[in-house]
């Protein structure tokens, strides 16, 4: 083969290889969207994760319809993906909304429930309290049960619709909020991401200050760089187990969120240190002298003079970290655990986005639901991304003069 | 006096408080490393588990008392290996394609790409894994089940990509121009160059990547934990067979272990931890020996 035949083979396989490795990533962010995308709504995103039974209060009130029989008709809040249409919608006067039946699909169960799809806007339902008298929230699509103990199970639909004219006074409804959602998720997946920070961020910025601005070459610096490197090395698995050691059974913290941002903060620490080391670095070494010439001292110049100029490349790690929070998952699975609920307290387990999307595809084998979440999270990694392309290019200013 | 005298004591009290920052670096590897390695080697220290059947034995019965983890480190090297065999060539190509021949707006492009790709989570690899690879593997397998060594392989040698690809073209862009020009004024084409003489004036920063990405996989969890079937037992002896990797193996069953058995989920670790920290002083040897050159 001549020698320019054989140059536009290899240049060939080159461009292949580009190819694939660009195509594979389209494959899996267009997989992802694909998949995922049809779950994607703002009930999803503010929803919990388990369907939740309460009783309702609310005191009956006749609200005549103001729309028309076809809108009501055509009015389809219930999600059609879970849901089936089997009879209805009848408009009950005394709770000012309409209910139909439908067959829900709940994951594998399949059961027939009665489920709200209208609420007129004077509706009572709008001012239900709980047995607290805290008031809460009936929108379209909620489930109901059973009426001042009378149960629907069983019911034709206008069987329950008269069942709930004929009550009157103060009514006592079941009813069940539905789940899917993952806002639990989104909100233990912040809770993370604040208290990771909160502990590895000053950690990681003053130890690279000391590395930068104190340390003599020697031993020590070589041991703290070599530990920061063997850090970054160390897979999450035994982070995971080293947390469920030491923070979850000997400190006792339980697998609870402290287990798990302490754990997360360590696999954080090198990522800040070296982003925040690269950072102070870029400061020209002219900035410390003016301060020093002017009599500052080194505490001062450090805070007043390096660490402004600093700050994108600390922003910079500060974004990187959330990206690495978000992303973690096995270290997570081990200390914070999978319980898809808002940590009340921190000693209280959650489970972030990940570790849900996780879940949800190896324990109920449900693909389009952990795409849903893959979306959320994939959208938060490009945002980082594009962000920290924008602080990074802000420190480059003092090499560009 | 007092006060200048004061200000020095503050400024040593911080510099020591800002060492101490430094240290818990050094104090978060110790301690790992203590803990891991404490409650891994217990049982064979206090007898209750033979270290040797634990090394060589080839089924996972915590039901029965039988805890071999050798399938698994053959699980988990067959993996890495087939990965790193799939992922390597492309993702050096890849890198060469970004330094040497794209225009600095498509490289750009490029690089946006291989970046997005390293950020997304491991656990999207393996959810993209079981709802693509995995049934397209069962396609062609003979066995019942998709979930195999190839199909880890498979999602393993993407996971490698942006890791091999970013470190490579780091070191391929810093190979001195002149290298470039002395080889064009001999005669020689770009191909020629760039394989007779960038990747060799690279090799040690691509070799960094390479073993970065064979530590990427071997300590993979969650996505291989997705698509690799988690047999009790069994060398694999086919692509299309299960396999349980060391990671998965934790991950697993830590929730619910107790006993001997969960101090040989430990010991698990220990093993992997030995695998990693192999590929650490192998990173550290080359990243010193590319600076001495």
């Amino acid at each position: 083969m001549g020698r320019k035949a054989k140059d536009v083979l290899v240049k060939g396989i080159i461009y292949l290889a580009t190819g694939i490795t660009l195509s594979v990533l389209l494959f899996i962010v267009g997989f992802i969207f694909v998949k995922g995308i049809g779950l994607v709504n703002w009930d999803f995103l503010t929803r919990d994760y388990n369907e939740k039974v309460v009783y309702a209060f609310v005191e009956s009130n006749d609200v005549p319809l103001n729309i028309d029989e076809e809108t009501l008709n055509g009015k389809n809040p219930y999600d059609k993906r879970y849901e089936t249409a089997i009879e209805g919608p009848i408009y009950v006067e005394n709770i000012g909304a309409a209910i139909a039946k439908v067959a829900y699909k709940n994951h594998s169960t399949e059961r027939e429930q009665f489920v709200i799809t209208y609420i007129e806007k004077d509706s009572p339902l709008k001012s239900a309290i709980d047995s607290t008298g805290k008031s809460i929230t009936i929108g379209c699509d909620y489930i109901l049960q059973s009426i001042n103990g009378n149960d629907f199970a069983g019911l034709t639909l206008e069987e329950v619709a008269t069942t709930i004219a004929d009550e009157s006074g103060e009514l006592k409804i079941k009813i069940v909020q539905p789940g899917g959602g993952i806002k639990s998720n989104i909100i233990t997946t912040l809770y993370m991401v604040l208290l990771s920070l909160i502990v590895a961020l000053p950690l990681g910025i003053f130890g690279a200050i000391y590395l930068t601005e104190y340390a003599k070459p020697g031993r020590l610096v070589n041991a703290i760089r070599f530990a920061a490197e063997c850090l970054a090395g160390i897979p999450s698995i035994i982070f995971g187990l080293f947390g469920m050691a030491f923070f979850v059974v000997a400190l006792n913290f339980q697998i609870s969120l402290i287990s798990g941002s302490l754990t997360v903060a360590i696999i954080l620490l090198p990522v800040i240190i070296r982003s925040t080391e690269e950072a102070l670095k870029t400061v020209p070494m002219a900035f410390r002298e003016g301060s020093l010439a002017l009599g500052a001292t080194k505490l001062q110049t450090i805070f007043k003079v390096v660490l402004p100029c600093a700050v994108p490349g600390i922003a910079t790690a500060v974004l990187l970290s959330i990206g690495r929070v978000v992303g973690e998952s096995a270290a997570l699975l081990l200390t914070a655990g999978t319980v898809a609920q808002i940590p009340g307290t921190l000693f209280s387990p959650g489970s972030t986005l990940t570790v849900q999307a996780y879940y949800v595809a190896k324990e109920e084998g449900n693909i389009e639901l952990a795409c849903a979440i893959g979306i959320v999270i994939i959208v938060i990694v490009i945002v980082l991304n594009i962000l920290s392309r924008i602080t990074s290019d802000k420190l480059d200013v003092f090499n560009k003069k | 006096m007092q006060a200048i005298k004061r200000k020095k004591q503050k400024e040593t009290i911080i510099e020591g408080f800002f060492l101490i920052c430094a240290f818990v670096a050094v104090i978060s590897v110790l301690a790992i490393t203590v803990f891991v390695f404490y409650n891994g080697l217990k049982p064979f220290v206090s007898n209750s588990y033979p270290l040797w059947d634990f090394l060589t034995g080839v089924e996972w019965r915590p039901g029965s008392n039988m805890y071999g983890i050798f399938y698994m480190i053959v699980g988990s090297i067959f993996a890495t290996f087939g990965a790193i065999l799939i992922g390597v060539p492309v993702a050096i190509l890849t890198a060469v394609y970004i330094s040497e021949m794209a225009g600095s707006r498509v490289g750009k492009m490029i690089r946006f790409a291989v970046e997005l790709l390293a950020g997304i989570p491991s656990v999207l690899y393996g959810v993209f894994g079981l709802g693509i690879i995995v049934p397209y593997v069962l396609k062609i397998s003979p066995m019942a089940q998709g979930e195999s060594l190839l199909a880890t392989i498979m999602v393993l040698a993407i996971m490698i990509l942006p890791t091999v690809v970013s470190i490579s073209e780091t070191s391929i862009s810093a190979v001195p121009k002149e290298y470039r020009e002395g080889s064009y004024a001999l005669g020689a084409s770009k191909i020629q160059t760039i394989f007779k003489v960038v990747l060799p004036a690279g090799r040690s920063g691509i070799m960094t990547g390479v073993i970065l990405g064979i530590g990427r996989a071997i300590g993979e969890t969650m996505a291989v934990m997705l698509v690799c079937g988690n047999p009790i037992a069994g060398i694999p002896t086919s692509l299309f067979d299960q396999i349980r990797p060391l990671t998965t193996n934790i991950a697993l069953e830590m929730g619910y272990a107790s006993g001997v058995h969960q101090e040989l989920l430990y010991s698990t670790g220990v093993v992997l931890f030995i695998f990693i920290m192999i590929i650490n002083l192998a990173v550290n040897k080359l990243v010193k020996a590319k600076v001495g050159s």
